[in-house]
């Protein structure tokens, strides 16, 4: 725990944070505005709850094409509970956080039982989720959402905080005390990182797989509900463009893919990181469909750091023999 | 845990683990195909049953244009399963391939040849990044092809701005409507020609069977002398060409080519991609190919999605059917496996 | 004897067509090291694995401290005091080393709050007990081999193991470390724990060792007995029911043959440094060195597979550069059996006839690039059949062929490609005593054929039956030659004398 402390995981994708926001504010001083920070905040907050969802399921090794699924179904949920039904809104809220957590539940006994792997899986699954969202929705949005919600979506608490900002903060603290410091998310961490190691020392490794993917799926679904606050309406198309997303922020965050590291600092950094690069290429006119070039391109670097962060990891172990 | 895994020197000399002797006929009976062609002739009994406009010329024909481009595209994704990867990128590349012929024939107004091969190299050349990437990074090739549909797909909507090509050559367009014999599309015909040259690849060809070594188990492969890094150079650049031809034939069908034909960042593609090969009976670890269980499964998947849609089930549920026939798809194969082994019928 | 901690009565274990296990004894005292020995295959690991819950017997009882004890998972062994420490590594490589002496602990209460500073304060008196020198909050993944063993001894013995199995705990040792270790053991030892001790190094079974089981075939060869009195002879003879039998092959006269690889000067990247031999046509020449002494690397840098940084190779006196594994094999003609059986020498899923055509491929097909198969066919047939491949037909599955038929294919696919120079690399791991003699017939006519072999062992037997003349390796440097005049005890004194007078003079 004591290690020095440029060489946690998060500090790099923390420095580079900073970094970004020091420069281009000094560039463009209206990135610095209260306005823009509200913007900014809002993307980081929905975002993150995407990324923590794929985050937790790279935490065991494995991989959760349908992510995005997940979240668009538990959006069309929340907002056709309400309009269809006329369900309160928190009601229709845990309903469609269930719907999630039950998303997920099925993704990992699929995984977890019939030792098929998570890609295939999950990509049956991504197929099946959405598939239910466009027979319920027929492609056509959920309009009607009560002002509560919007007024959520969009309102600040203090400055230019928004009240989205408080079910992030809390998913990252509740994850990291989960993964960092009870048992129970230490086994996920190891799972991923030794299965069979883990399963030696008694930890049920279906039940872990299962436990993951559940939690995936809530993240997800929380995620979802979130983004139909913030867009006012329940579009059938929320979730279709979280895939690369939902694997850049851990990526740049230090996960390794293979399982058994992940960091919710360093997800959150690279969140921000992904958020910031898309306002700048607004903020400076430049095309916006480069927003897809540029998150392609941070997912190769960073793999590629990780990769020679790792490879200099075993050389310097290797040299020094302790 | 490792239940069952006793040394192999305790197993004695003498008794090699075999079981029945099979006829060549009986094995094709337990082959993942035979149960396809089944599956096939079952459903098309059940369509033709519900509605005898299932098995009408305008509907065949409509079934063997779909079919031609699922299979194309199931094709570009098992070249690659073989190495024992996958190549998220296909739908970007194919893509791509399609929008650089619409522009070579609008924009630079070359010839239909000309703009074919020039897409054709392109989609060779996006593949053989993802390739060479994968190989020189020695990452994962999820992670490699995950970037990258971004990044090409990113570009090529960069440099389109989004916008279509309609400009297509006569002879393109006149290819996607020609019918022979009143029914059949040439495009299936020509999908047909590809899977029997993958075939003959796999099957006969010195690099075919390179490459499924490499795929199978490839420090083996490499101490056998085989260059296992350009096999999976090769592999994927195959998967863009074949990616592309998956592209052309979707232009020449709908006489443009248009960036969103694939969906977002071409992810459209990707059930469909997998489901060929995985129903197939293509090995997701690589080393294993089916070509001919590829073409049966995207001719089944096809067929059921446009059997589902004449049924009225509600175009919009066909997603979850598909996905649940991935899964099924899956689960019966194990199902299969787990019997062939305990019978030891492998 | 004392009354003893445990005691396993006719426990027999049957996989499906084999016996695994023929009522088998075992009686483990506490405050003993108990040597388990066999041949592979014999039911060492069957046995353990029966111990610690991961097969259930299907007959027999085993008791702990006079109790019956018949664990039904790992976690039932581990609760009753049975511990082991395996060959293979079973920590979380991300995890700290105190977090992994204790993940069984923490596992089994999900959710109440890791407490660290207590963890890493039991932590450490683990470590300070075992004289590792590290922190209880390194991360395993930062540790070397030896340290990571140790820590694998600490969970075990966290958990109150009373009885704890070693799984060839040396294999991977450097000799001091292995003192380090035999150091700890005797302690433990001392203070009343039962270990079992499973090696195939029966030096090291006489220095630390009291008490033996032998198991040969599924059978007690031996049961409990004590070591005093029993010398190496003794031991061999029990594993093998024979003496040790060094078949007195005539010496082959290799004086006036050509030089078929002259290697000077060779330094890799792997750390080979100074590397001069030579191998005659025809010649076997042994490669002797423990494991991780940088044997396999240097084959693999012969090959192609790794990467010479300086120095000469010469074959057939011309300089060649190799650059490729299929340089090597198609330019030279040099072909490696892999000491790995299962992960580089065979493709498990692909028949036999792709399995030894794999290097035929090239060579065979047309100007289309195409092959067929009735060449493929016509280039392996003769060659399984001289090795005699007993396979149903040339299309099994590898995978499915039995230890002995496997090993054979591994070599037919060099011999299909007509190699001149062989390197074949511990090629009797893992079979039986028959298979290993053919294994050694096969070589010596190999050699009388005019292929020139490189063999790398580590069995000492091997090396003096097969090998003409000896090279010794030890940490990437050669440190001798001897001429092998097959007279066991002379040449073994030797080639040990070339390791350890190094480690002395090393250690000045």
């Amino acid at each position: 725990m004591k290690r020095e402390l440029w060489n946690q995981d998060w500090f790099g994708p923390f420095a580079v944070t900073v970094l970004a926001i020091v420069i281009v504010g000094a560039l463009k001083p209206s990135f610095l505005s209260p306005f823009n920070i509200q913007i900014l905040l809002l993307a980081i907050s929905v975002n993150a709850l995407v990324a923590f969802s794929q985050m937790v399921i790279i935490a065991i090794g494995q991989m959760n094409l349908s992510v995005g699924a997940i979240g668009g179904l538990a959006a069309i949920s929340f907002a056709g509970m309400m309009e269809v039904w006329g369900l309160p809104w928190p009601v229709a809220a845990v309903l469609s956080l269930g719907i999630g957590l039950l998303a997920g539940l099925t993704n990992g006994l699929l995984c977890a039982y019939t030792g098929i792997s998570a890609f295939v899986i999950t990509l049956a699954t991504l197929s099946v989720f959405k598939g239910f969202n466009l027979g319920i929705t027929e492609a056509q949005p959920f309009y009607d959402v009560p002002e509560m919600v919007k007024w959520l979506g969009n309102a600040t608490v203090l400055g230019p905080i928004p009240w989205l900002v408080l079910p992030f903060a809390v998913s990252a603290v509740a994850l990291w005390y989960l993964l960092f410091r009870l048992p129970l998310g230490r086994s996920v961490l190891a799972v991923g990182g030794n299965t069979h190691a883990a399963e030696l020392s008694g930890i049920s490794v279906p039940r872990i797989v299962v436990f993951a993917h559940s939690v995936s799926g809530l993240l997800a679904a929380m995620a979802g509900i979130m983004l139909v606050a913030r867009l006012q309406l329940g579009q059938p198309s929320i979730g279709d463009d979280w895939l690369i997303l939902s694997f850049a922020a851990p990526i740049i965050g230090g996960a390794v893919l293979t399982g058994g590291r992940v960091s919710v600092g360093g997800t959150c950094c690279g969140v921000a990181i992904v958020a910031i690069i898309t306002q700048v290429l607004v903020l400076f006119n430049i095309d916006p469909f480069l927003v897809q070039v540029v998150l392609g391109g941070l997912i190769l670097w960073a793999v590629g750091v990780n990769r020679i962060r790792e490879v200099r990891g075993q050389r310097k172990a290797a040299a020094a023999g302790i | 845990m490792s239940g069952i895994e006793i040394d192999s020197a305790a197993v004695p000399e003498a008794a090699p683990k075999q079981g029945r002797q099979l006829g060549p006929l009986q094995r094709f009976m337990l082959s993942n195909e035979f149960g396809l062609i089944v599956l096939i002739v079952v459903f098309a009994v059940v369509f033709w049953t519900v509605s005898p406009m299932f098995l009408s010329k305008f509907s065949l024909y409509a079934l063997g244009r779909t079919s031609a481009v699922n299979i194309m595209i199931g094709f570009s994704m098992m070249v690659v399963i073989v190495t024992g990867g996958l190549n998220l990128a296909v739908g970007a590349i194919g893509v791509c391939a399609a929008m650089a012929c619409g522009w070579l024939m609008q924009a630079a107004g070359m010839n239909w040849v000309f703009a074919t091969l020039g897409g054709l190299a392109v989609g060779g050349l996006l593949g053989a990044v993802n390739g060479v990437v994968i190989v020189r990074s020695g990452l994962h090739s999820f992670v490699i092809t995950l970037a990258t549909m971004s990044i090409m797909f990113g570009m090529m909507i960069f440099l389109t701005q989004a916008e279509s090509y309609r400009e297509i050559s006569p002879v393109f367009t006149g290819f996607g409507r020609m019918k022979l014999w009143g029914v059949v599309p040439p495009m299936l015909l020509m999908t047909i020609v590809v899977g029997v040259l993958l075939w003959v690849l796999f099957t006969f060809g010195s690099l075919g069977r390179q490459i499924l070594a490499a795929g199978a188990n490839p420090a083996a492969a490499e101490l056998s002398g085989i260059n296992v890094g350009n096999m999976v150079i090769w592999c994927h650049a195959l998967s863009g060409m074949l990616a592309g031809i998956a592209g052309f034939m979707l232009v020449s069908r709908t006489g443009a080519a248009i960036p969103s034909m694939a969906g977002q960042l071409g992810q459209d593609w990707l059930l469909p991609a997998f489901l060929a090969p995985v129903l197939g009976g293509t090995l997701l670890t690589g080393g294993r190919v089916s070509v001919l269980g590829t073409l049966l499964g995207g001719f089944l998947v096809t067929m059921l999605t446009g059997g589902l849609l004449l049924m009225q089930v509600g175009a919009f549920w066909i997603q979850t059917y598909l996905g649940l026939l991935l899964l099924l798809a899956v689960l019966l194969d194990l199902a299969r496996r787990s019997y062939l082994a305990r019978n030891k019928l492998v | 004897m004392k009354a003893p901690v445990f005691e396993a009565g006719n426990v027999t274990k049957v996989f499906p067509g084999v016996l695994a296990l023929d009522e088998v004894n075992l009686k483990l005292a506490s405050g003993s090291i108990h040597a388990l020995l066999g041949e592979n295959g014999a039911g060492k690991s069957t046995l353990i694995k029966i111990m610690t819950g991961v097969h259930r017997p299907d007959g027999g009882v085993m008791k702990i401290d006079g109790q019956p004890f018949s664990p039904h998972t790992t976690r039932d062994a581990i609760s009753s005091g049975v511990g082991v420490v395996y060959q293979e590594r079973n920590l979380i490589p991300q995890f700290s080393i105190a977090e992994n002496i204790f993940l069984e602990r923490l596992s089994a209460k999900p959710l109440q709050r890791i407490d660290y500073p207590a963890l890493y304060a039991d932590a450490q008196k683990w470590l300070d007990l075992l004289e590792i020198d590290a922190r209880p909050e390194t991360q395993v993944d930062k540790l070397n081999v030896a340290r990571m063993q140790l820590v694998e001894i600490a969970k075990a013995l966290s958990l109150n193991t009373r009885i704890l199995l070693l799984d060839e705990p040396t294999a991977s040792l450097t000799q001091h470390e292995t003192e380090t270790l035999f150091g700890i053991l005797n302690r433990l030892r001392e203070n009343g724990a039962s270990l079992v001790f499973v090696s195939h190094k029966l030096e090291e079974v006489q220095e630390i060792c009291d008490r033996v089981t032998v198991l040969r075939d599924g059978r007690n060869a031996c049961e409990s007995r004590a070591l005093h009195g029993l010398d190496r002879q003794d031991i061999v003879r029990l594993m093998i029911g024979r003496s040790e039998q060094i078949p007195q092959w005539n010496q082959r006269d290799i004086s006036g043959d050509k030089v078929a690889l002259d290697i000077r000067n060779v330094a890799t990247q792997d750390g080979h440094r100074d590397i001069n031999f030579q191998l005659g046509k025809g010649e076997v020449l042994g490669l002797y060195g423990l494991v991780g002494s940088g044997r396999t690397e240097l084959a693999k840098a012969l090959i192609g597979a790794g990467n010479v940084t300086s120095g000469e190779i010469r074959i057939d006196g011309e300089i060649a550069k190799i650059g490729s594994v299929a340089d090597a094999l198609h330019q030279y003609g040099i072909g490696y059996v892999s000491e790995d059986r299962k992960g580089e020498g065979l493709i498990l899923i692909h028949s036999v006839l792709e399995n030894a055509g794999i290097t035929v491929w090239k060579r065979l097909k047309n100007a289309f690039g195409l092959l067929s198969d009735r060449a493929v066919v016509n280039s392996v047939d003769p060659v399984l059949k001289k090795l005699e491949v007993r396979t149903p037909s040339s299309r099994q599955i590898v995978g499915n062929l039995s230890g002995g038929n496997q090993q054979k294919v591994s070599v037919a696919k060099w011999l299909a490609a007509n190699v001149k120079i062989l390197i074949v690399d511990e090629p009797t791991v893992g079979v039986d005593i028959k298979t290993k003699a053919y294994v050694h017939e096969l070589i010596r006519e190999l050699a009388d054929s005019g292929t020139s072999i490189l063999l790398i062992t580590s069995d000492m037997p091997e090396m003096v039956t097969v090998a003409d003349r000896i090279l010794v390796m030890d940490e990437f440097e050669l440190r001798g030659e001897i001429v092998n005049d097959r007279n066991y005890d002379l040449v073994s004194e030797r080639i040990m004398h070339h390791i350890h007078g190094s480690n002395e003079e090393a250690a000045e």
